[in-house]
């Protein structure tokens, strides 16, 4: 029994190390890879076409189980497992809460932080809507604009590869010719790309560290650089892969993977999301001179909420009686 | 005197040398087609040319300038340039709201480009002028304008009688600074003549202030103005991709599919339009409508319409026309000619950021400076607001005076 459990635990161990390895090798894709691909008279595949991630990155890139709202305070009981939502969701129910996610990082799945970025990570969870500049509406970064759950289009030329995302409505420049570097370090980096076979490969670097991963508070800083990895599955899918690095922030290099989908609506294209707009409350609000939301005590926004039931619902109207 | 005509020589130069480093190395024609067979409009461009978008009435319908009369145009402007620099920029009486709202520098809204060989890049009607604005277009501008002037008409531009205060006159405070506005404020030329900053004299919110200040100043169509504009144009079969480098972190990216058939849904309503676009021949011809009734063109809202050209001419340089069309504004469409020249890809000049929104400390601080205002007012410790200026009140220090000898050649 005990030889048994032993071999059982070593096997499953071989398993999941052969899983993770394959994970984070991207090793998933090029078998994958169909001869039947876009591409462009050159031969080169063409990544041309609007595209969407189809996961729950955006809230994590780890692994987690679903929670019951975007923002949860303590229950009756004190522990983690028995939060619930909190104001600023409690009147969305059962569409505030976050989805859960298998996860999308290499290797263990998880994100080696060093000790003092792990604790800087945990505080950022725990003060999500004071600090994710997602909420702000600034500019997404890279890699977070590529999972963000609104599509983008690739837009292929014959030197350059445009990206045009439906958030914010934030741009990126893949070169593939020669440039001169950036004269500053910005949101969306600088992204120098290169064919190695079927896969475009781009490496990007010149961030300005005020962007995060997800809004669970995984972040990096102004050493960041990436290394991308297009590759095409199908002709509506590609595997993209990210090595990402920050000696600041992260105890060794570290990788993402998913698949971004074509969307395949005949009569698809982009609109405009220009959160610019939306946010003016979110920012600005406290400093109106008749104020729309209540309350704001100073620079604080605290959120009144009111949820009226609606006559004739019939669970209420049951249990009144 | 000698100095004098030193500087100007110089400023000359200067501009020259700018328009020969702005130059393409190759003029290769071969390059203007991409693989698949199609004009290839794909890298960065931009207007190295000053041209008004409506002609000067002394050029009746006379289309181009001769050599003389632009070296003559190129000359008066570099001179008065020249002087106003010495002046350290003109001002306005030091002290004064108005030397106040002119404390930014004037060259960043200078434009030094040579003028052009068009007297206006209005090419149809044929004298060069925007067509005239229908009566509902003229009655929905004086409604924002009188809404302008009320606000207006209790402080010192109105006493002076500045261009801002046009149309208005100086008396206490209007009851309708306590009013919503007529229709959405977008620029401050949406009610006619107005001194720069913001659209009302008011800054109960962000609404209140213009589009710029806002961070949403970008508009299409866009013929370049005091801070110009740069494009970078990546290309494939399907779609053309424009990204609108229009500076003061103002720039926008923007896609064409090209596509036959309808637009979207009429109900379905852009910031800037919805776009479909079309191979002619060797002219990309892209047709764009449903726009917002925040948009606003001149006088036009969501109702506009435009039918763009793109045409590569040679290596070098890009034939934009687009007619404008809305027939609630004007009473006929017209036409807007506009060549792009090529720039160097390796230099990169085109910034997508900084952007004005994550720096947005502007909007912060004017509706924060408006609060404290009112406080002071009502401890009794300062002015009525209501005689204060921030919007319309005679504007920044152009390197041109505003009026008369010394005020841009190109706009008397």
């Amino acid at each position: 029994m005990q030889r048994w459990s032993t071999g059982a635990v070593i096997l499953v161990a071989l398993a999941a190390a052969a899983l993770g390895a394959s994970a984070a090798l991207g090793a998933r894709n090029p078998a994958a890879t169909s001869a039947d691909i876009a591409r462009q008279p050159d031969g080169r595949p063409d990544l041309s076409g609007i595209w969407q991630a189809n996961t729950e990155a955006h809230w994590d890139l780890e692994a987690h189980a679903a929670r019951p709202g975007a923002v949860t305070q303590q229950g009756v009981y004190p522990y983690d497992y028995a939060r619930v939502p909190a104001a600023p969701v409690l009147a969305l129910g059962a569409a505030g809460g976050v989805p859960p996610s298998i996860g999308v990082v290499g290797g263990d799945g998880r994100i080696p932080y060093t000790p003092e970025a792990a604790r800087i990570r945990q505080a950022n969870g725990e003060n999500w809507i004071d600090r994710d500049p997602e909420l702000k509406c600034y500019l997404p970064g890279v890699p977070r604009a590529m999972y963000m759950p609104y599509p983008f289009h690739v837009v292929q030329g014959t030197s350059k590869i445009q990206m045009a995302f439906t958030f914010t409505n934030a741009a990126r420049t893949i070169h593939l010719d020669a440039v001169e570097p950036p004269p500053d370090d910005t949101y969306m980096g600088h992204s120098l790309g290169r064919w190695e076979g079927d896969t475009l490969v781009v490496e990007v670097t010149h961030f300005n560290g005020k962007n995060w991963f997800d809004r669970a508070g995984n972040f990096h800083s102004e050493a960041l650089r990436l290394v991308e990895r297009f590759t095409p599955m199908t002709r509506d899918a590609l595997w993209y892969e990210v090595t990402i690095e920050d000696p600041k922030v992260f105890t060794r290099p570290w990788t993402i993977a998913m698949p971004l989908y074509r969307r395949l609506e005949p009569n698809m294209e982009l609109l405009e999301y220009r959160c610019v707009e939306f946010v003016e409350e979110f920012l600005f609000g406290h400093l109106r001179k008749e104020q729309l939301v209540r309350r704001w005590e100073g620079e604080t926004m605290i959120v009144d909420i009111t949820r009226k039931v609606p006559p004739g619902d019939k669970l209420y109207e049951w249990y009144r009686r | 005197m000698v100095k004098r005509l030193l500087a100007v020589i110089g400023g000359v130069a200067a501009i020259l040398a700018a328009v020969m480093l702005l130059r393409p190395t190759s003029t290769n024609p071969e390059e203007a087609r991409t693989p698949w067979g199609e004009p290839d409009l794909q890298g960065l461009w931009t207007y190295e040319e000053e041209i008004p978008l409506q002609r000067l009435a002394r050029f009746g319908n006379r289309e181009f300038l001769t050599d003389e009369e632009r070296a003559a145009i190129d000359k008066e402007r570099a001179e008065i340039l020249t002087r106003g620099a010495e002046v350290s920029d003109r001002r306005y009486e030091r002290g004064t709201e108005q030397d106040v709202g002119g404390a930014y520098n004037a060259a960043i809204f200078t434009t030094h480009r040579p003028i052009g060989r068009r007297t206006s890049l209005i090419v149809d009607p044929p004298d060069g002028q925007i067509p005239p604005l229908t009566p509902e277009a003229q009655a929905k501008r004086a409604e924002i304008r009188a809404f302008q002037v009320a606000l207006l008409q209790a402080t010192d531009v109105c006493r002076n009688n500045l261009p801002g205060c046009a149309g208005g006159k100086y008396g206490p405070p209007s009851p309708r600074r306590a009013d919503a506005p007529p229709h959405y404020l977008t620029v401050v030329g949406a009610g006619g003549p107005g001194g720069g900053g913001g659209v009302v004299n008011r800054a109960n919110g962000p609404e209140d202030r213009n589009l710029g200040e806002r961070c949403m100043g970008a508009m299409l169509p866009d013929f370049g103005g005091n801070t110009g504009f740069m494009l970078q144009i990546v290309q494939s079969p399907d779609s053309v991709a424009i990204f609108y480098d229009t500076a003061q972190g103002q720039g926008w990216q923007r896609v064409i599919p090209i596509r036959d058939g309808a637009h979207a849904p009429a109900h379905l309503r852009q910031w800037w339009g919805n776009s479909r676009g079309r191979w002619e021949g060797d002219t990309l011809v892209v047709d764009v409508t449903n726009f917002t009734p925040k948009t606003y063109f001149l006088g036009s809202y969501e109702n506009l319409h435009l039918r763009e050209r793109w045409t590569r001419l040679d290596a070098a340089t890009i034939e934009y026309a687009v007619t404008i069309e809305d027939q609630a504004v004007w009473t006929r469409p017209w036409t807007v000619k506009q060549d792009y020249r090529k720039q160097d890809d390796f230099q990169n000049r085109i910034y997508k950021e900084p952007r004005c929104h994550e720096g947005n400390y502007g909007m912060a601080a004017l509706l924060a400076g408006a609060r404290t205002e009112e406080r002071a007012f009502a401890a009794g410790r300062g002015p009525d607001p209501a005689t204060k200026c921030n919007a319309g009140c005679g504007g920044f220090a152009f390197g041109f005076a505003d009026t008369g000898d010394e005020s841009n050649p190109l706009t008397r």
